[in-house]
């Protein structure tokens, strides 16, 4: 059965979007195909490198940090994996966020010509560099282990924090897109707001060196939420409060619905603009 | 509903331009803040109607800024019209600017896997087609080999080929008669000729009005955005010709 496109019918937006990213899904397997792949054939290491770009990051950061301070934190916390898991959530974030936004703004050029709906671009994005983090888990798991921590039973529960953090990402990424493709200055705005959300975010420092002030905003942090919950179902280190759990699963439902209302309501007028 | 393939009635396209130099984030939050509206609208179409039906082969023509490329991207369902009702029945296939959006990176073979599903068909059915897409485009040999290994006609060649290997309903074209050599572009004649005979409804959108004499069954002539004579092919273009 052919189908029918009839611009004046009215539909309901979430039900028929979500239908259609079910009925694009071998689109999707692709792009995040296409977006793995090309990762790596562009460097030498291959896969490997999704494994070392992380724990090179850490190593820098740990080597710094434990000449300057101790290889444990006051409560006894090994440093290196401690700086491993920020880095390796912060990296999900931030290269999940900007991959899914690039995805849109950088693909109008196909948008502009094939009837694709722009979100299936950035679900693909948010997926592969989901993926990524996954693999990054086993560079996690060597350090870890290595220290002489041992790995929770919970550590399945990582899941729930990956699927919390492909709503925010996705979510983030719908509504900046609109602004990279309208505003040429929006990128470099966006790459300052990242960098001052990476050091409000307990990566590399424990929270309790911090002033009441300070520990109050970096609490505000979303993304403080989310780590924390990863370091404690991953490796049973530092606390997670159920007020962590019910800020990361409602910031992340707030993104991802709060982006797809500001993505419809802008898109079309933005890509009628080029 | 009738057995209109298409059916374009008072199809109107308005769009917002920023005055200036307002593509800056810093600009945009000045110029609100001052109250300062840098915004005009531009009517790029207006007063459209016209219907297609099935194995008709409809020509556009008109001027540049006519508003042909735009009444192809509303009919493709990637604008949505501003006011008005587009009726399409089935896929549409569009083949414009050829090899835009394919990645260097990926091979030929991963190229068309990509683009066909982008284009609503599934990865199997693609797999099998590929074979005959590469073949078509006498790039059997070189199918596995990145993208950016090829010639810029070697592309064009694999971006037409894609597109008209596609199972669907409308075909567009887009000022792709004159693109590779003499031979290629003999190749795709037929090509697109083999189409239209096969029934196809097809769009035509070209500067060269001898192809629309040969391939077009009626002629839709824009100007600035507004319908200027809807008819016969041969009576639209004798018009056309003379303003």
């Amino acid at each position: 059965m052919s189908n029918i496109y009839d611009s004046s019918a009215r539909t309901n937006y979430f039900s028929e979007l979500t239908t259609y990213l079910w009925k694009q899904r071998d689109l999707i397997k692709l792009l995040v195909k296409r977006d793995i792949s090309v990762r790596y054939k562009r460097s030498v290491l291959g896969l490997l490198w999704t494994m070392l770009n992380p724990l090179l990051t850490s190593l820098v950061l740990w080597f710094v940090f434990v000449t300057i301070f101790k290889p444990k934190l006051a409560d006894g916390t090994q440093f290196a994996p401690y700086v491993l898991a920020g880095v390796l959530i912060m990296t999900f974030f931030n290269q999940g966020f900007i991959g899914a936004a690039e995805s849109i703004s950088g693909g109008v050029g196909i948008l502009q010509k094939v009837y694709v709906k722009p979100q299936v671009f950035a679900v693909a994005s948010a997926i592969s560099n989901a993926i990524n983090f996954l693999l990054g888990l086993f560079a996690l798991i060597v350090v870890t282990l290595m220290v002489g921590d041992g790995i929770s039973i919970f550590a399945p529960l990582t899941i729930l924090v990956v699927i919390s953090m492909l709503g925010l990402t996705i979510g983030l990424a719908l509504m900046t897109s609109i602004l990279f493709i309208r505003f040429d200055d929006s990128k470099n705005i966006i790459a300052i707001s990242l960098q001052l959300l990476y050091y409000l975010t307990p990566v590399f420092y424990p929270k309790d060196i911090l002033d009441d002030k300070v520990r109050f905003v970096v609490s505000l942090n979303p993304l403080s939420s989310y780590l924390d919950i990863f370091r404690h179902v991953f490796a049973n280190t530092g606390t997670a409060t159920p007020i962590d759990w019910l800020y990361m699963f409602s910031t992340s439902l707030v993104a991802l619905f709060t982006g797809l209302i500001i993505f419809k309501r802008f898109w079309a007028r933005s890509v009628v603009m080029m | 509903m009738t057995d209109h393939v298409i059916k374009v009635s008072n199809l109107e396209l308005n769009y917002v331009v920023r005055h200036g130099r307002a593509s800056t984030l810093k600009e945009a939050v000045i110029s609100a803040i001052k109250r300062i509206n840098l915004d005009i609208t531009v009517s790029a179409l207006k007063d459209i109607n016209f219907t297609v039906d099935r194995g008709e082969v409809l020509a556009i023509v008109g001027h540049n800024g006519a508003g042909k490329s735009t009444l192809l991207k509303i009919l493709s369902r990637v604008l949505p019209p501003t006011n008005g009702v587009v009726k399409v029945r089935g896929n549409v296939a569009p083949m414009l600017e050829l090899g835009a959006g394919f990645n260097p990176e990926l091979s030929g073979k991963e190229n068309i896997l990509l683009f066909g599903v982008l284009l609503g068909n599934s990865t199997k059915s693609m797999e099998s087609k590929s074979v005959e897409i590469a073949e078509w485009a006498g790039l059997t040999e070189q199918i596995n080999l990145p993208l950016r290994t090829y010639s810029s006609g070697m592309v064009a060649r694999l971006a037409f080929a894609i597109a008209t290997f596609q199972k669907s309903d409308v075909l567009i074209i887009d000022e792709i008669l004159g693109v590779g050599d003499a031979e290629f572009q003999k190749k795709s004649r037929i090509r697109i000729l083999d189409l239209i005979n096969q029934g196809e409804t097809t769009i035509l959108v070209t500067h060269d009005l001898d192809a629309v004499e040969e391939l077009a069954t009626k002629v839709l002539w824009l100007d600035h955005g507004r319908q200027v004579a809807l008819g016969p092919t041969q009576k639209v273009l004798d018009a056309y010709r003379q303003a």
